[in-house]
């Protein structure tokens, strides 16, 4: 028993170096592509959608910057600015047991957050590359209406598509989902955050 | 990474409760400020409460009631005292309908 998994164990360690060895077919073999051939060290792109909010999560027109950094073969440092600018009726009210609550709908209160994240390009074809994307947010959110505010940290997961226009320029589409906690004043305190927002940009290399 | 997945649950079901209590009927409530429309504030609506005009039972939400106080208000209507402990010191009592002439059961105070 011992024996076969040593054996197993040593095809197993093998294996990487046997795939690195070229093939006596063709001599040596290019290596697989990880990340579109485009995509540069570092660039910088912008991105336009709807944010989904709720409660106090703020949602509306999503305007996003992004600053790209390569982190890896495949990986991408993403720090994003991102604005949510919703609509605003007051929707806080004291509950029957005195505690101050807000139900605000899905395209309300306005946001600012910074995230930082990272882009995980998957297996893609000629000039179409998915990715996943995951990463963390600082914010701020305000309902004005109510003269509610606070501040906010939300985990972001998501994936996208990015499609390269050009060596230089880039379509890129993203959805993403959020959850995390919030903290906002009038005694409201800690909240639950969870939305989601799908934007398109345009994505440029530096 | 399952108590990451499992907290993440919690807060993603926690963001999705509802309270049929809002500002249109059944807050609590000191001044009209603090409602979208009314804040009811005699002996029968202890603490205050925000309600919402009407003519009949269509123009209340689906829980609450149209009754003939202040020319027609919303308020929750109930099958027993159970129904109403949500309010905290509200019953379940008889009260005239507003337009159908009829007496319905609603929660008040007093």
């Amino acid at each position: 028993m011992l024996r076969r998994l040593i054996i197993a164990a040593c095809a197993l360690a093998s294996a990487p170096a046997l795939a690195d060895m070229p093939s006596p077919a063709s001599g040596v073999d290019p290596p697989a592509k990880v990340a579109p051939a485009d995509m540069s060290d570092q660039a910088i792109g912008a991105g336009l959608g709807a944010a989904l909010g709720g409660r106090v999560t703020p949602g509306g027109l999503r305007v996003e910057g992004h600053y790209l950094y390569q982190l890896s073969d495949a990986d991408w440092f993403d720090g994003t600015a991102a604005f949510t600018f919703g609509g605003g009726s007051a929707e806080c009210f004291y509950d029957r047991s005195d505690t101050y609550t807000c139900d605000h709908g899905v395209a309300q209160g306005d946001g600012f957050e910074v995230i930082a994240s990272v882009r995980h390009f998957l297996t893609g074809r000629d000039i179409y590359w998915p990715f996943l994307h995951g990463g963390i947010g600082l914010g701020y959110a305000r309902y004005g209406s109510d003269g509610v505010g606070g501040l906010q940290i939300p985990l972001h997961l998501g994936g996208g598509l990015r499609v390269s226009i050009s060596e230089e320029i880039a379509i890129v589409a993203q959805l993403e989902v959020e959850v995390g906690i919030g903290v906002f004043g009038h005694g409201i305190g800690l909240e639950p955050q969870l939305g989601g927002d799908l934007t398109v940009g345009v994505e440029f290399r530096l | 990474m399952r108590v990451v997945l499992i907290a993440m649950l919690g807060l993603a079901c926690a963001a999705c409760e509802s309270s049929n209590v809002s500002r249109d009927v059944g807050a609590r409530c000191d001044e009209n400020s603090e409602c979208n429309v009314d804040c009811l504030g005699s002996d029968q609506f202890p603490g205050g409460f925000c309600s919402v005009l009407c003519d009949s039972d269509a123009d209340c939400p689906d829980d609450a009631r149209c009754i003939a106080y202040n020319g027609g208000v919303c308020v929750f209507g109930c099958g027993s005292d159970a129904d109403c402990a949500f309010l905290g010191g509200y019953s379940c009592q008889p009260f005239d309908s507003q337009g159908a002439g009829a007496k319905v059961m609603v929660c008040l105070g007093g």
